[in-house]
Parts: C-alpha cells; sequence; structure tokens
C-alpha cells in the first residue's frame, strides 16, 4: 500500500527536515519526494502558495514546514501534555524560527564583501544574542529545549543547527555544550540515527 | 480578583492585538499591559528573549505572537476540531505572517530611495502574489481563511492586515479583494470585537 503521507521539498535537509525526523521517528512510512532545481518552476505554480515543503494525505495539500511538524509531533507524541505545555513548545520554536529568519539574508547576499559583514553580523547579534539565552534554557530543562524531555522543538533545533556552521565557516555550538548536548542527543535515537544513515546523500 | 492572564505588549495594536481581540471575544479577563516605546530600554531585559508581547499566567512567563494567539484559541473554541483542522489553520496563519514578515523592512527602511524600491516590488510582485490567493482561499471557505468558519486565522488577518494599509501604498491594498475585506469586516462587527475597537486605549 502506498504511504499515506508525501512531503514535498527540495533535495536538501532545509525546511523538511524536521518533517522527515519527525516521520521516521514515529516509524510513519512517507513519500518522501525531492524536487530537482530545473523543475521548481512548473512545481511551483502547484503550489498552495508558490513554496515547499507541502504535506498531501487523504488528497489535501497544505504548506508551511512548522504547521506540518507541529501535525507530525502530536502523531508521534512529541508535544505537550496540555495546551500550556504546547504554548511553550511552539514558542521555543518560533523562536529557534527567529534566528533562522536573521540567518536567510546571509544566503541571498551575493556580494562577498556585503555577505562578509552579514556573517559578523549574525555570528555578534544573532547567534551571541539567542544561543546563550537557548543555552540556559536546556540547561533549566535537563538538556532538553521545553518541559524538561523530548518535544519537537529539540527535533528543529537540531534540523536548523546544520545551518549555522554552513552561514558561519565555524562550529557554531563549540561554546554551547548544552545546545550541543541536544543534538547529539536527537541524532543518536535509533530511528533518527537509521534515518540519517539511510537518507539521500546532501551537501549538509 | 486579579485576571490570572497578563499580556505585555507595546501601546498600539502590531503582532498584540490578534491576542487581545481573542481575550474579548472569549469574555477572558486579562491584564492589558502597554509599554510606552521609550520606556522599552528598561523593561527590554525583563523578558527572556527581549521580545513582545508576553504572556504571563500562574508564575510563567512565554513569549512569540502567534503561538500566544494560537493558545487563546484553543481557549475560545476557535481552534479545529481535529489535528487536521489545526493545520489548515496554522498554515494559513503562517502564510499570512509570511506576507507580513515581507512587508515590515518597508516600514524600517530609512533611505528614501532603497524603501521606493522595495515599495515597488511590494506593490509589483508581493501583493499581487499573495493577495489573489488569499482572496481564492476566502471565497473557497465560506468568508473565512480556513475551514469555511470563524477561526483564529480571521482574527490574525483581521488584525494584521493593517501593516497594508498604513500608507506605504497610499492606497487600500485591499481595494480588488472584496472577499479579503468582508472577512475583516465581518471580524470586526462581532459584538465582543465591535465594542473593544470603540474602547480599547488606542
Amino acid at each position: 500500500m502506498a504511504p499515506q503521507y508525501k512531503l514535498t521539498y527540495f533535495d536538501v535537509p532545509g525546511m523538511a527536515e524536521t518533517c522527515r525526523y519527525l516521520f521516521s521517528y514515529g516509524g510513519i512510512e512517507f513519500e518522501d519526494v525531492r524536487i530537482k532545481q530545473e523543475n521548481w518552476p512548473q512545481v511551483k505554480d502547484k503550489m498552495p502558495f508558490g513554496t515547499v515543503p507541502t504535506l498531501e494525505h487523504n488528497g489535501k495539500v497544505v504548506d508551511q514546514s512548522l504547521a506540518i511538524a507541529r501535525y507530525l509531533a502530536k502523531k508521534v507524541k512529541l508535544v505537550g501534555d496540555n495546551e500550556w505545555e504546547n504554548l511553550e513548545i511552539d514558542a521555543t520554536v518560533d523562536t529557534i524560527n527567529d534566528i533562522r529568519q536573521k540567518i536567510i539574508a546571509v544566503f541571498l547576499e551575493k556580494d562577498d564583501a556585503k555577505k562578509k559583514a552579514l556573517i559578523e553580523a549574525v555570528k555578534k547579534d544573532t547567534f551571541g544574542f539567542y544561543l546563550p539565552r537557548l543555552e540556559a534554557e536546556v540547561q533549566k530543562n535537563k538538556g532538553y529545549l521545553v518541559l524538561g524531555r523530548l518535544t519537537w522543538a529539540d527535533f528543529y533545533f537540531t534540523t536548523l543547527s546544520r545551518v549555522f556552521d554552513v552561514v558561519s565557516g565555524e562550529d557554531v555550538l563549540a561554546s554551547y555544550p548544552n545546545l550541543k548536548g541536544v543534538r547529539e542527543k536527537v541524532n543518536a535515537l535509533p530511528s533518527i540515527k537509521k534515518w540519517n544513515e539511510i537518507r539521500p546523500k546532501t551537501s549538509h | 480578583m486579579a485576571p490570572s492572564y497578563k499580556l505585555t505588549y507595546f501601546d498600539g495594536r502590531g503582532l498584540g492585538e490578534t491576542s487581545r481581540f481573542l481575550f474579548k471575544y472569549g469574555g477572558i479577563d486579562f491584564e492589558d499591559v502597554r509599554i510606552k516605546k521609550e520606556e522599552w530600554p528598561q523593561w527590554k531585559e525583563k523578558f527572556a528573549f527581549g521580545q513582545l508581547p508576553v504572556l504571563e499566567h500562574e508564575g510563567k512567563q512565554v513569549g512569540q505572537s502567534i503561538a500566544i494567539a494560537r493558545y487563546l484559541a484553543k481557549k475560545v473554541k476557535l481552534a479545529g476540531n481535529d489535528d487536521w483542522e489545526n493545520l489548515e489553520i496554522d498554515a494559513i496563519v503562517d502564510t499570512i505572517n509570511d506576507l507580513r514578515l515581507k512587508l515590515v523592512p518597508i516600514f524600517y527602511e530609512q533611505d528614501e530611495a532603497k524603501k521606493k524600491a522595495l515599495i515597488e516590488v511590494a506593490s509589483k510582485e508581493t501583493l499581487p502574489y499573495y493577495l489573489p490567493r488569499l482572496e481564492a482561499v476566502v471565497k473557497k471557505n465560506n468568508g473565512h481563511f480556513a475551514l469555511g468558519r470563524l477561526t483564529w486565522a480571521d482574527f490574525y488577518f483581521a488584525t494584521i492586515s493593517r501593516v497594508f494599509l498604513h500608507s506605504f501604498t497610499g492606497s487600500d491594498a485591499l481595494a480588488d479583494y472584496p472577499n479579503l475585506k468582508a472577512s475583516r469586516q465581518k471580524v470586526n462587527e462581532i459584538p465582543a470585537i465591535k465594542k473593544w475597537i470603540e474602547t480599547r486605549p488606542d
């Protein structure tokens, strides 16, 4: 029987990897569709708002990576036990997403000198602001980002943190042992370890 | 008895207003703390990530406007009936937020020439891409943003869409989008919201 879920994205981890992790963690079969860059223009027009990832299920299509991740997290029980706990997870996820918004500019900048300046600004104002505060949250939460246990926030942080090093050219989490610990813990989960072994090879 | 919720934001609508609408809609008492821009530097350090809005409840503090709105929406029954319905609401809210994020730089740009260029892109590319698609969503959903009925996504658009109107195009950005305009109008006419709009501080 064909998988009930189809996830469509580019052939990179990017914004889909949290969802791929969640499917893998929950043992939920999914069609992992990866669009080649040259096919993107045709695919783009078919998507609700011209973006990916999208999730297809029971004939319906939805977009928005974090909305999809939240839905999957509920399915695989990596959410809170009540609405306030879900609020705490959502707030942490959105804060991590704020970091992502700030580093996108680096990738979009073509001019080398401007790019270099942006990277310095990101290191100082973005990583320098957010990472110590998230480090403190993990210390308070027994090695996890929220609620003192594994939630989908840890998955989102882990998958996004791949990009930190790509942006800055350094091991960004080197000075943040607790955050590094979150990533290590997530990647050591048997289902995630397996996923990382079998997933299509990409540049990061 | 003091309200069990405290919402802290700036003295304006912006990202705090969706939550204020939700509190009012649900008849939930809340302390509506408003910080003046000039006082913000002293306050900033009190909040974990130095941002507003912040919701306080039973001694705990949480930030992030959309997360707070999602929580309140469940309390006032403007959420989905199951996880897929909530996914549909979340997705359209995030899409409206994507549009907002694309327009925000216009307001912060000080250089007139750069500002003009940004407005050009917004008027020629961004709004013509998003608004017709959002219009189609609302048309398909009986005048709402999701599930064919009132959800917090309608509140989010009604409050956030002020960003589009705020003078950068010099005209009503929703003029050609009757369903979007009507959705916002319908929200503003809900009795509890109408009353709030008449009595709110700003």
